[in-house]
């Protein structure tokens, strides 16, 4: 199979990767640009693990094909922010105890990133059906609501890039 | 991993055809592929030739012209539950978006892509169905129109050629006295593959039903009208006993459902009766 | 009031909180070496068939496969696979599990080759390669079918794992002194653990001989059973476990080592191995099925006289943790109360379905299905109120269980059953075609393993010459907070910061060894392992403190990093300094210290009476369900778990446990089956095999009641598995109130609602 040359930006930064055009966007992050942040839970998007922003839309990686992703913005939960500098729900979901396991929660973030950065005052039902692509088996969701609820009820967040 | 294949990303409409064209039949466009990703990984699909319509955006549209609501075939679930002009002319589409998998999929999915995978769980098909709804298929050859209700053949199977793209999908904005509803039963509340889905449009004069049309999903090997239910209704006066025959010969005469993981034949078929009863009476109410 | 403490109890932002939420863990998939492969398993597509043919050159001929391993490649064909991490036992008679299939293979799925290529696509098309031909052989798939003459044989002569037995008083006697017989049959289904990181890990060997494996695992004492297939010294397995996306008793067992250290050792070269959600969710170990026959013998006025159970557990196709699971179930068959007549008859059973091992619960979570149905079943027969009949029975401090043990400190059952009841607050609002149902279940589970396991676990805590502190401890962590809770009992007795705590974990070749990750025993024995080590470090500075300013070391207090007199407080010096003393005199700044959780004797193998857990947690959950009458859909409104944990740790860490298994609890009694069908699973992936999504629960509400009577540090017990063991049973109450019907065959589908409805099934 011959080999595709893409420009990948990801988190603002650009990547020029060579890769077969079988690969999809979240293996290319992970095996390709090591972007481990970004988790494989099931490959078929039934579990939200793999989330990111495309162009400000919360996606499952694993369905999109890499050559797909060329020349759209990618946000992994890195590019929200980091130890250093965190983002407010990055904050929120750490205070509250948000985080078991923690395997859901990088997809988690970046959905509710995109559903306060579309509705910025959600109900806690509306939370819920945002969140219901992105699977957890430890915690509930009980305390990562309340992560979503607390941020948006503090100053706005800024629009993910 | 996935099968492997050849990849092309056309920068319009035109190029796209004449590819499609040339590639036929080992050739399979994908857009949002929330189906088609997963059919190269499980080996369903192994095209030589995949084509990227992602960047088409001209093809994602939502617009009122003559009369009708046409919907471009690149258009994603999230755009159609967001477009106040489907929720004004057909809010049996705009329910179905409300509760179609996740909103992660609804992100990527798109009308096109929905119709012409035609699981027989399609969720879009019913809604559509019951709006009359008609294909715009766009080759190099040309293009042709098929309504919707001719479109499926059978599981997963559709008249669409290898080399033919579902442009558009439309609809005639129904009368001012019609009101549409979606109903659908899965196995949780969210993100799940319907076990019966029900899609009804009223169109009444005081109690009198003027037009009927009901559409079944999960129930039969494609998506498709319950002709003998509306013919129970139609012109007729809409008591409840009527429509609660109705909704009996939906179940007993125009579902022919199949037992699987999600549920047996038996308890689609109870549960046909009971959607259409409440697709129904909800419309009645509503209109009230 | 429970005793004032500085920083234990507080709800603290964990040690790996930030760290989850900024991405920066690496899990065992998270991780890449120079030269390293990849490696897929070939695995059985029947339940039952003999190997007739196995040939690998075709897929050694394919560019880039290094290797193809085979059980006739094997040091060792057979793995120990019983008692993970335990000195204290003997191996289980059939706990044998071949490493790779070798003549026949028994369950679908069965791995029979390992493939080992450069990159993952390539092992994928090897996999293909290979000319593999079985014989399909007739496949037993059901407990009761494999007990019959002339089943085909999976394990052993009979099918028969493992039996157990109690036998207390005179149940004939206990019988005839009852008013009333309520006896019933109740079921389980196959759960699978469904965490959202599959079984992943690395392995290679390192330059100074030792074979190390990065995995996600609940055990590193693996090692030993990993040495031993080998055919390595122990000395020179290392396992260093990551953070765990998530166990539940599926990451006990070995998953991948075993295949990562064959292949290792094979090509002196690192591998790694990630199964698909599709291999975890139809081939890994699941919980284990259960039929329970279940009778009470109970007065006019409520008062139990005599339980009978019988009980049948399908453990597959190998026996794994089978015969434990059946101890636990034997022991908890009758439930948290007095009952004088007691007898229970258990057995394990082998079949050609995937292997069921470790899950939380353990076997406990089983019996609570039948038990707490029967309880409702009672005060139906009786006309008496749910939670009237159980206060009347609860077990008190004091009691003996069904097998003979005492039980010591408190018991709060009828506390967090009201207290559960009571968080539902006003009924929903009856709505046309819906029915509003509660339901109300108390269990009492152990924490702490099998006393005759002599458990034990070490902890090493020190204090840096810059007042920082060090812990060293081989704990897993699987999510719970395990590791952070180490951290908050070290900075409660040496008063320092959490900040200014770093822990070391899970290493078995570095850090000391703690035991599994399992039995909900961590916070037992780690936390008083940390508590021990913690307190004689406090002890021995304080007493250089002492010596030093010539005052009383019990006159003396840590808190924030310094040391202060008690009275005034006046402050004296830095904890800094005072480790520079220490340093300076020779006098240790750092100890090992080993908990030991009280041994006992095997128990009676004829009676089942003697002692099996160190202590027990109780607690309640209250559901309330609404039932849309034709549909059968139900949705459950309001979710309380309530249970005495003795004494909290990290307070959101426990409440995040309740709500965690009100929410597992609810996908096991509403949509999880994995539905095989003649040892072929029909749920294959997540479209299948569903779990609830954030809109399928209602707000989870976790109540915490502390008895501080608990054998953990600070009077803590356990909570992670007796959170979840009286989930699904309150669900199936709450759906018998709602519309009278008992359904007994979890999980309760809409479909199956709506049958029982049509047949009225009482």
């Amino acid at each position: 199979m011959p080999k595709l040359e893409l420009t990948l930006r990801v988190n603002g930064q650009n990547h020029l990767v060579e890769l077969p055009a079988n690969i999809t966007l979240l293996d290319a992050l992970r095996d390709y640009l090591y972007y481990y942040e970004v988790k494989s839970g099931c490959e078929k998007g039934n579990c939200g693990a793999c989330t990111v922003l495309m162009d400000g839309e919360a996606v499952n990686a694993c369905l999109v094909l890499a050559a797909q992703a060329e020349g759209h913005d990618i946000v992994t939960v890195v590019g929200l922010g980091t130890q250093e500098e965190p983002h407010p729900l990055q904050e929120a979901y750490a205070d509250l105890g948000a985080a078991q396991c923690g395997f859901c929660i990088p997809g988690m973030i970046v959905a509710s990133a995109a559903l306060l950065a579309e509705k910025p005052q959600p109900s806690r039902a509306e939370i819920r059906q945002y969140l219901a692509g992105n699977l957890c088996r430890c915690t509930g969701y009980q305390k990562a609501i309340d992560a979503v609820e607390l941020v948006s009820q503090q100053k706005p967040v800024a629009e993910p890039s | 991993m996935l099968s492997e294949f050849e990849f092309q990303s056309p920068a319009t409409l035109d190029d796209c055809l004449e590819l499609m064209q040339f590639q036929a039949p080992g050739v399979a466009p994908i857009a949002g592929g929330t189906n088609l990703v997963v059919d190269l990984r499980s080996g369903r699909a192994k095209p030589q030739t995949v084509i990227n319509l992602w960047q088409l955006s001209d093809l994602a549209y939502i617009r009122r012209e003559n009369g009708h609501l046409a919907i471009g075939g690149r258009t994603t679930v999230t755009q159609l539950l967001n477009s106040s002009l489907v929720r004004k002319t057909g809010q049996a589409l705009t329910e179905s978006a409300q509760k179609f998998a996740s909103p992660l999929i609804r992100n990527r999915a798109t009308v096109g892509g929905n119709l012409a995978d035609a699981s027989p769980a399609a969720d879009l098909a019913p809604p559509l169905l019951v709006l009359d709804a008609q294909v715009q298929l766009q080759s190099k050859s040309g293009t042709r129109t098929v309504p919707l209700a001719e479109f499926f053949l059978g599981p997963r199977q559709t008249v669409r050629t290898p080399a033919e793209l579902l442009a558009e999908i439309r609809y005639p904005v129904p009368a001012a006295n019609t009101a549409t509803t979606f109903l659908k039963l899965g196995q949780r509340w969210e993100d799940a593959i319907s076990i019966v889905s029900v899609a009804a449009s009223l169109e009444r004069d005081g109690d009198i039903c003027q037009s009927v049309r009901l559409a079944l999903g999960a129930v039969a090997p494609i998506p498709r009208r319950a002709k003998q239910a509306e013919a129970v209704l139609a012109g007729q006066k809409l008591t409840d006993e009527l429509l609660r025959r109705a909704a009996q010969v939906a179940a007993s005469e125009d579902a022919n459902p199949i037992d699987d993981v999600r549920g047996s034949a038996e308890y689609r078929r109870w549960m046909a009766e009971v959607l259409v009863y409440r697709a129904l009476t909800s419309l009645i109410e509503e209109e009230a | 009031m429970l005793t004032p403490l500085k920083i234990i109890g507080k709800g603290v932002r964990r040690t790996d909180a930030l760290i989850k939420s900024t991405g920066e863990v690496a899990y065992a998939a998270d991780w890449e070496m120079p030269r390293m492969l990849h490696l897929k398993l070939l695995r059985s597509p029947h339940p039952s068939a003999r190997i007739v043919k196995l040939n690998s050159q075709p897929a050694l001929a394919i560019p880039g496969v290094v290797t193809v391993m085979t059980a006739a490649d094997l040091p060792q064909r057979e793995v120990q696979a019983d008692i993970p991490g335990q000195t204290g036992t003997k191996a289980h008679r059939l706990g044998e599990a071949p490493v790779l299939a070798e003549k026949v293979v028994r369950y679908k799925g069965e791995p029979v080759a390992i493939i080992a290529a450069e990159r993952l696509d390539i092992a994928e098309k090897a996999l293909a390669a290979i000319e593999v031909e079985y014989e399909e052989l007739p496949a037993v798939t059901h407990p009761l079918e494999a007990l019959k003459r002339g089943a085909p044989i999976v394990a052993g002569t009979d099918n028969i794992i493992q039996t157990h037995r109690i036998v207390k008083g005179d149940i004939e006697a206990g019988f005839a002194q009852a008013d009333h017989i309520i006896e019933h049959t109740y079921t389980s289904q196959h759960i699978d653990h469904a965490y959202l990181e599959p079984e992943a890990g690395v392995a290679w060997l390192d330059s100074n001989g030792v074979l190390n494996l990065r995995i996600s695992t609940q055990v590193v004492e693996h090692f030993r059973s990993i040495a031993k297939t080998l055919g390595l010294p122990e000395s020179k397995v290392r396992v260093m476990g990551t953070l765990v996306g998530g166990g539940f008793g599926g990451k006990e067992d070995m998953t991948v080592e075993l295949f990562l250290a064959l292949a290792a050792l094979k090509t002196r070269r690192p591998v790694k191995l990630v199964f698909t959600r599709e291999e975890s969710v139809q081939f890994s170990t699941k919980r284990h099925p259960y039929i329970i026959k279940h009778t009470y013998g109970v007065t006019k006025d409520g008062l139990l006289t005599a339980a009978k159970v019988n009980l049948i557990s399908d453990a597959g196709a190998y026996s794994y943790l089978s015969p434990w699971v059946l101890l636990y179930s034997t022991g908890t068959a009758v439930g948290p109360y007095r009952i004088p007549h007691v007898e229970v008859n258990a057995k394990s059973v082998a079949t050609n379905n995937v292997v069921a091992s470790a899950f939380r619960g353990f076997g406990s979570y089983q019996t609570a299905i039948a038990y707490e149905a029967q309880m409702d079943e009672v005060a139906k027969t009786l006309n008496m109120d749910p939670l009237e009949l159980r206060e009347k029975n609860y077990l008190h401090p004091g009691d003996t269980t069904a097998f003979g043990q005492v039980i010591e400190g408190e018991v709060w059952l009828p506390q967090t059953a009201r207290t559960a009841m009571e968080a539902l607050g006003e009924p929903a609002p009856a709505k046309p075609g819906k029915k509003i149902g509660r339901g109300l279940a108390s269990t009492m589970t152990s924490y702490g393993r099998i006393t005759w396991f002599h458990d034990t676990s070490e902890a090493w805590v020190g204090v840096e010459l810059d007042g920082s502190v060090v812990i060293r401890t081989g704990v897993p962590d699987v999510g719970a907070g395990q590791v952070s809770a180490l951290c908050q009992i070290a900075a409660e007795v040496l008063g320092v910061d959490m900040d200014n705590i770093s822990i070391h974990a899970t290493d078995s070749a570095v850090t000391p060894l703690a035991g599994t990750t399992t039995a909900t025993r961590q916070l037992l024995m780690s936390g008083n392992a940390t508590k021990l080590a913690s307190e004689k470090v406090r002890s021995v500075l304080l007493g250089l403190a002492a010596k030093e300013l010539d005052l009383e070391a019990d006159d003396l207090d840590l808190q924030d990093g310094q040391v202060y007199t008690k009275e005034g407080p006046e402050h004296l010096m830095s904890l800094a300094d005072l480790a520079k003393k220490a340093a300076a005199q020779g006098v240790p700044r750092s100890y090992l210290e080993m908990y030991r959780a009280p041994f006992s004797d095997p128990i009676d193998p004829e009676t089942g009476q003697g002692h099996i857990w160190p202590d027990f947690t109780f607690g309640s959950t209250a559901v309330e369900v609404e039932i849309d009458e034709e549909t059968g859909e139900i949705r459950v409104l309001k979710a309380v778990g309530c249970h005495d944990v003795g004494r909290a740790i990290n307070m959101a860490a426990v409440e995040g446990q309740i709500e965690g298994s009100l929410a597992m609890g609810i996908g096991a009694a509403l949509m999880e089956d994995l539905a095989g069908k003649n040892g072929h699973p029909q749920a294959l992936s997540f479209a299948e095999y569903l779990l609830p999504t954030a809109g399928d629960l209602p707000e989870l509400q976790a109540i915490v009641l502390e008895s501080e009577s608990g054998k953990g540090p600070f009077g803590a017990k356990g909570i992670g598995e007796p959170a979840l063991n009286s989930v699904v049973p309150a669900i199936a109450n709450a759906i018998h109130n709602a519309i009278g019907v008992r359904i007994s065959d979890p999980p309760f589908t809409a479909e199956k609602i709506v049958r029982h409805i049509r047949q009225g099934t009482k």
